[in-house]
C-alpha cells in the first residue's frame, strides 16, 4: 500500500488547511478532547473502522496549533499553517 | 493533494492503520519512540524487542529488526542481542505485565547488571490483552475485571512504582524515567536521552510512560483524558528520576 492509497479528507479554515486521513483515523476522539479552541467536533465521514472521524466545524478557531495531530496516535491528522 | 501522513521514517507504512485500539496509548509512545530513532538517525542499527501482551501488536510497527519474545524475556534477550552485537542498539520494548509481573526479576537483574540496553515500559494500569485484569499497576480502588470493588490495599498491596525500583537498585551511569502520553514531547525527550544514554554506553536506560487503555477502562476520550492526567500522576511522579553523572532521588 503506498501512501495515496489512504482516504483523506481536506478542510480548509481561515488560518490552517486540515487534513484527517479517514484510512488511518479509528475515531477515538483523544484529539477532539485536546484541541484549545474545541473547534474539533465528529464528522459525517466514517473512519477506517466505520466509526465517525473528526473535522474542525467553527473554522475561524482553529489556530493551527497542530495539537491534534501531536495526540493522534494514528499520524492521521496533518494540520498545514496558511501562510 | 501532495499531503502525505507525518509520520516518523522509521515507521513501516504498509502495516497502517497499526493493529492497537482506537485511543490506545501504544500508539503514542511509539510514535515518540520513532520521531526519537530518527533524529538519532539510528534505523539500521536498532534491534526492537516487543513482550507478550498488547505490545507484541508492535512486531511489525518499524522498518527494523525486530523480535518477539515470550511474557517478560525481552529484556534478557535483547540483552543477549546487545552481547553479541554490541554496535546496535538494543530496545526492549515491553507492558506493565511483562515487566512488572512476570518480567520483574529480569528487569531488576539488567538493571543490577547495569546492561548496556533500553527498556521501554508502558504502564496502562491493567492487562490490557486478555480482557483488563488487574495488574501489578492498577492504581488502588480502580476496578478492573478482577477487582470489581476496587483494588483492596489491605489485600493487594499497593502500585509497584516501577521506575523508582529500578532506580533504586541501578549503579551510576543508568538513566531513568517516567513520562507521560499527556505530555509527547517530554515523552519524546526521554526516549531520546535514554537511547543517548546507550549509544554513550553508559548503562541501562529505562523510560516507563503513563499511557491509556479505553477499551479496558470503558471511558470515553474526555475521561481517557483525565485518568492519565489527574489519577495516575498522583501515584507515578512523572519525571526524570535518575541521570548520569548526577545522584538518584
Amino acid at each position: 500500500m503506498t501512501t495515496n492509497a489512504y482516504k483523506m479528507k481536506q478542510v480548509e479554515t481561515t488560518k490552517s488547511v486540515f487534513t484527517i486521513f479517514t484510512g488511518l483515523c479509528k475515531g477515538c476522539g483523544l484529539c477532539i478532547e485536546k484541541c484549545p479552541t474545541k473547534t474539533l467536533h465528529w464528522s459525517d465521514t466514517l473512519g477506517v473502522y466505520g466509526t465517525p472521524s473528526v473535522e474542525p466545524k467553527e473554522n475561524d478557531n482553529c489556530t493551527a496549533c497542530g495539537m491534534c495531530a501531536l495526540v493522534c496516535p494514528d499520524c492521521a491528522i496533518v494540520i498545514e499553517r496558511k501562510k | 493533494m501532495s499531503v502525505v501522513p507525518n509520520m516518523p521514517k522509521s515507521w513501516r507504512e504498509e502495516t497502517k492503520p497499526h493493529k492497537f485500539c482506537p485511543g490506545c496509548g501504544h500508539g503514542l509512545v511509539l510514535k515518540a519512540l520513532g520521531e526519537a530513532i530518527d533524529e538519532l538517525a539510528i534505523q539500521e542499527k536498532v534491534v526492537f524487542g516487543c513482550d507478550i501482551g498488547c505490545s507484541l501488536l508492535s512486531w511489525d510497527f518499524f522498518n527494523c529488526d525486530s523480535v518477539q519474545t515470550h511474557h517478560g524475556r525481552t529484556t534478557p534477550v535483547v540483552t543477549g542481542v546487545k552481547r553479541a552485537r554490541p554496535d546496535r542498539i538494543c530496545i526492549a520494548y515491553m507492558g506493565d505485565g511483562g515487566g512488572y509481573a512476570i518480567g520483574a526479576q529480569h528487569l531488576v537483574n539488567a538493571a543490577a547488571r547495569n546492561e548496556r540496553i533500553t527498556a521501554i515500559l508502558v504502564n496502562n494500569c491493567n492487562y490490557g490483552m486478555t480482557g483488563g485484569q488487574m495488574a501489578p499497576t492498577t492504581l488502588p480502588g480502580m476496578k478492573t475485571q478482577t477487582s470489581p470493588y476496587g483494588r483492596d490495599t489491605d489485600s493487594m498491596g499497593y502500585p509497584t512504582q516501577g521506575p523508582e525500583m529500578v532506580a533504586a537498585i541501578a549503579r551510576e551511569g543508568a538513566y531513568v524515567a517516567r513520562g507521560t502520553v499527556a505530555n509527547v514531547r517530554q515523552l519524546k525527550r526521554y526516549i531520546k536521552s535514554a537511547l543517548q544514554n546507550q549509544i554513550d554506553g553508559n548503562g541501562f536506560s529505562f523510560v516507563e510512560a503513563l499511557s491509556g487503555c479505553p477499551t479496558n477502562w470503558s471511558t470515553n476520550a474526555q475521561k481517557t483524558w483525565e485518568f492519565i492526567e489527574k489519577e495516575m500522576p498522583q501515584y507515578f511522579k512523572v519525571g526524570e528520576i535518575k541521570t548520569p553523572g548526577k545522584k538518584g532521588e
